[in-house]
């Protein structure tokens, strides 16, 4: 046991630090800044651009695929560092679809999608929850029907988070209507894309200011190829990835980022009887109440990495699936959690001023706090709800029985 | 980053769990609480004769030769058990500084003793409204011919009367002076105190007592560091133990919540209860997390002070949450003291009151971070 940074773990750590806040230009932060968690803009796919000359997409991919093959610890330090840097990396197409699809889409598919995911040209959104089918997910009613060498898809998704900007949906839809099978054994994935006939896209705009979308499918026809995996067995590709999902929402770098700015602003600002803000009793204990939960939220986050790559020898494969389980829905629960905490214990500090918008004159802090009481009331139930997360923990971090759904 | 326990970690905690499953049992407990001391003498020469007592210490003095970390994994287990053995006082408050900081007289005198179960040492950490021993108030200490003589008072001294000598520290005319107190000395009177946990604990009071000099393990030029020393590892060793009863009290609740029925299921099936359990589990793996990188850190002599303070902070809160689960989710069965539940709860509160609450270490922290020592880096 030794749990800090090796000397080279921590050489990558300044090396990232130094590279992200060289890339983050004042004018790709307020482009950033005006689309929240979106990217998009000029200035961004000229910095994905570079990213991927740089050799910074794909990490966590083998290097036969054109990937860094970094460790899972290694990739948690990139994460830590993009996300720190408050760059909108899109890490679902990178790190989440992107090695799943370079392993198991169509050889036409991957020949022409992996370039162009590796050197920052492309983006996917997923189309996963519908109107009806959001925590049961499974229940998720878009059809696609083979008719000669075409798929038919037809539905309705909601929240296909920056479908605006993506090239591909990458869309689960149920390809075995029989009533008889679970409803999980029948979902397949595909690759859908965003300029087809029938394909429609509409903005959902939302407290955070975060645009989401509904996305339709009226009869879109794909090629057969764009299959993606078996026919039916989707299912494995959906939740295969839901583990590291969940952990990279409950990252801990911009949330440490932003409990620095807050505490050198409160060193920085005075009261009225001269006092810097941050002499009070009362921020010092609000600080300190962020500054623990922040310290369990990285060990957790690099635990989950350290044991991805570190199984423990000879224990069985069902307990160590349990296991990662447990720890992450227990990561998701809590870091979530924390940060609605965090970011009120941090707003109070700079009080009514954290009520002032970005734009806004008076704003602090790049009115960060601001936007993040909006942002936030979608991380506790984005991601898996809390309340599935803990009846998965209570069933098997805790082997206590279920109830009957 | 490395999580993992080596081979020896995992003998040195499986021979722990052994000996303390074995000899520690409720019913063990239970007598020796009912003849009025807990402390459990056969069960502290077992973890002699098995090595385990000086797990810690160097082989010159007869011990494993193992560090910090192994200490803490068999602290966890005497968590685990409840195990009425002052591990704490003994192999961490008193061996470790003296090990660390004492001359080779004082560690060729006591600590053999220690590893072979034959003697008892302990610190006596805390004065009347004083929870930081690296700034003792209320005990001084003037020099006298070659040695010291002591006055003033200490509180809550864990097993005093058992033993041999008792670490304390006193303002001296320098600074802040580390001394190893005969409590058989004349002018030393012992009061036993009455506690929640039931360890056995003393107020100690010093009329003009003599500490020769080869008790003084320094006279003020270092000793606020010791002491600031120990008291990272002694908080960080409780923290440890709190993991060890926290994880016992949430598994016990699990497993009960799993058998008891009401309205024909087991409660375990009930979200209302599933969720409180999992916010057990979350607490536990929280708490268990702060706590290893605090150990870790330590047992390489690392600047830890921000970690330890953090690892304080969650044992506090977690011990305290998971207490109340516990009972709650057990309904009358968790109080009724037939059952073992009820000393994890003690052991709780005993823990999360030693050396600073998680409220007072929130403010340590807090000063920290206004004084620029603690970014989240």
């Amino acid at each position: 046991m030794k749990i800090e940074f090796t000397p080279e773990q921590a050489a990558l750590r300044t090396e990232l630090r130094a590279y992200f806040e060289q890339l983050m230009t004042p004018e790709l932060q307020d482009e950033v800044d005006a689309t929240p968690g979106e990217g998009g803009g000029p200035l961004f796919w000229q910095a994905m651009k570079k990213l991927g000359q740089d050799g910074w997409i794909g990490v966590g991919w083998p290097k036969e695929l054109g990937g860094r093959g970094m460790s899972d610890i290694e990739q948690m330090i990139f994460v830590d560092e993009v996300m720190r840097a408050g760059f909108p990396f899109p890490f679902l197409t990178t790190e989440a679809v992107g090695p799943v699809l370079a392993q198991h889409a169509s050889e036409r598919m991957k020949s022409e999608l992996v370039p162009k995911i590796l050197s920052g040209k492309l983006i996917i959104a997923i189309g996963y929850s519908e109107p009806a089918a959001g925590t049961d997910l499974a229940s998720l009613t878009t059809t696609a029907t083979l008719e000669g060498d075409e798929w038919v898809i037809k539905g309705q998704k909601i929240f296909t988070s920056l479908a605006q900007h993506a090239d591909y949906i990458w869309l689960a839809a149920r390809t075995n209507p029989d009533p008889d099978i679970k409803k999980h054994k029948g979902i397949s994935i595909f690759l859908v894309p965003t300029n087809a006939e029938g394909y429609d896209c509409t903005p959902i705009h939302t407290l955070g200011d975060v645009t989401t979308n509904a996305t339709y499918y009226d009869s879109v026809r794909v090629p057969a190829d764009h299959l993606v995996g078996e026919l039916d067995k989707g299912w494995r590709l959906v939740t295969g990835q839901l583990n590291r999902e969940r952990m990279s929402l409950v990252n801990c770098g911009p949330v440490s980022q932003l409990l620095n700015n807050t505490i050198q602003w409160a060193m920085d600002n005075k009261l009225p009887n001269g006092d810097r803000v941050i002499d009070q009793p009362w921020v010092q204990i609000n600080l300190a109440k962020v500054r623990s939960g922040i310290e369990v939220l990285k060990l957790m986050t690099y635990k989950s990495a350290w044991k991805a790559s570190n199984p423990v020898e000879g224990e069985d494969p069902m307990t160590a699936a349990a296991s990662e389980m447990a720890d992450a829905s227990a990561a998701k629960t809590y870091g979530t959690e924390f940060f609605v905490e965090a970011y009120r214990l941090l707003a109070e500090i700079l009080g009514q001023a954290s009520t002032l918008h970005l734009d806004s004159k008076g704003s602090e802090l790049r009115g960060r706090l601001e936007m993040l009481y909006r942002t936030a009331s979608i991380i506790t139930f984005g991601g898996g709800a809390n309340e599935i997360q803990r009846d998965i923990i209570a069933a098997a971090g805790l082997w206590m029985p279920r109830a009957q759904r | 980053m490395d999580f993992s326990f080596s081979d020896e970690q995992r003998d040195v905690q499986n021979l722990a769990q052994a000996i303390l499953n074995d000899k520690a049992t409720p019913e063990r407990q239970d007598a020796l609480e009912k003849q009025g001391e807990r402390y459990d003498a056969q069960l502290w020469a077992q973890l002699a004769e098995s090595g385990l007592l000086g797990v810690a210490l160097e082989a010159k003095y007869g011990g494993m030769n193992f560090g910090f970390t192994e200490l803490c994994l068999l602290i966890e287990e005497v968590g685990r058990t409840t195990a009425p053995v002052p591990v704490v006082p003994v192999l961490v408050s008193s061996v470790l500084p003296i090990q660390r900081f004492g001359t080779d007289e004082q560690k060729q005198r006591l600590l053999p003793g220690v590893a072979s179960g034959e003697l008892l040492l302990t610190a006596a950490l805390m004065e009347s409204c004083n929870e930081n021993p690296a700034t003792p108030a209320l005990t001084n200490a003037r020099a006298q011919g070659q040695g010291y003589v002591l006055n003033g008072s200490k509180l809550c001294v864990p097993f005093a009367d058992k033993a041999q000598r008792i670490l304390l520290s006193a303002q001296t005319d320098t600074g802040v002076g580390v001394f190893l107190l005969d409590p058989q000395a004349s002018g030393v009177s012992l009061a036993p105190l009455k506690v929640t946990s039931q360890e056995p604990q003393f107020e100690l009071l010093l009329n003009n007592v003599m500490v020769e000099a080869k008790d003084v393990i320094d006279t003020g030029a270092k000793g606020a560091s010791i002491m600031q020393w120990l008291a990272e590892r002694t908080s960080t060793a409780y923290c440890a133990m709190q993991t060890g009863v926290s994880d016992k009290s949430m598994r016990m609740t699990a497993s009960y919540t799993g058998e008891r029925q009401q309205f024909d299921v087991p409660i375990a099936t009930f979200q209302a209860v599933g969720h409180r359990a999992a916010d057990c589990y979350i607490d536990v793996e929280c708490q268990r997390l702060v706590t290893q990188q605090a150990i870790s850190l330590l047992d390489n002599e690392r600047e830890a002070t921000t970690e330890v303070e953090i690892a304080k902070i969650w044992t506090g809160d977690c011990g305290h949450r998971v207490s109340f689960a516990a009972q709650h989710l057990h309904g009358g069965v968790g109080i009724d003291k037939d059952y073992p539940l009820w000393r994890y709860c003690v052991w709780s509160r005993h823990i999360e009151m030693i050396l600073g609450s998680s409220a007072s270490t929130l403010a340590l922290l807090g000063g920290r971070i206004a004084a620029g020592r603690a970014f989240a880096n």
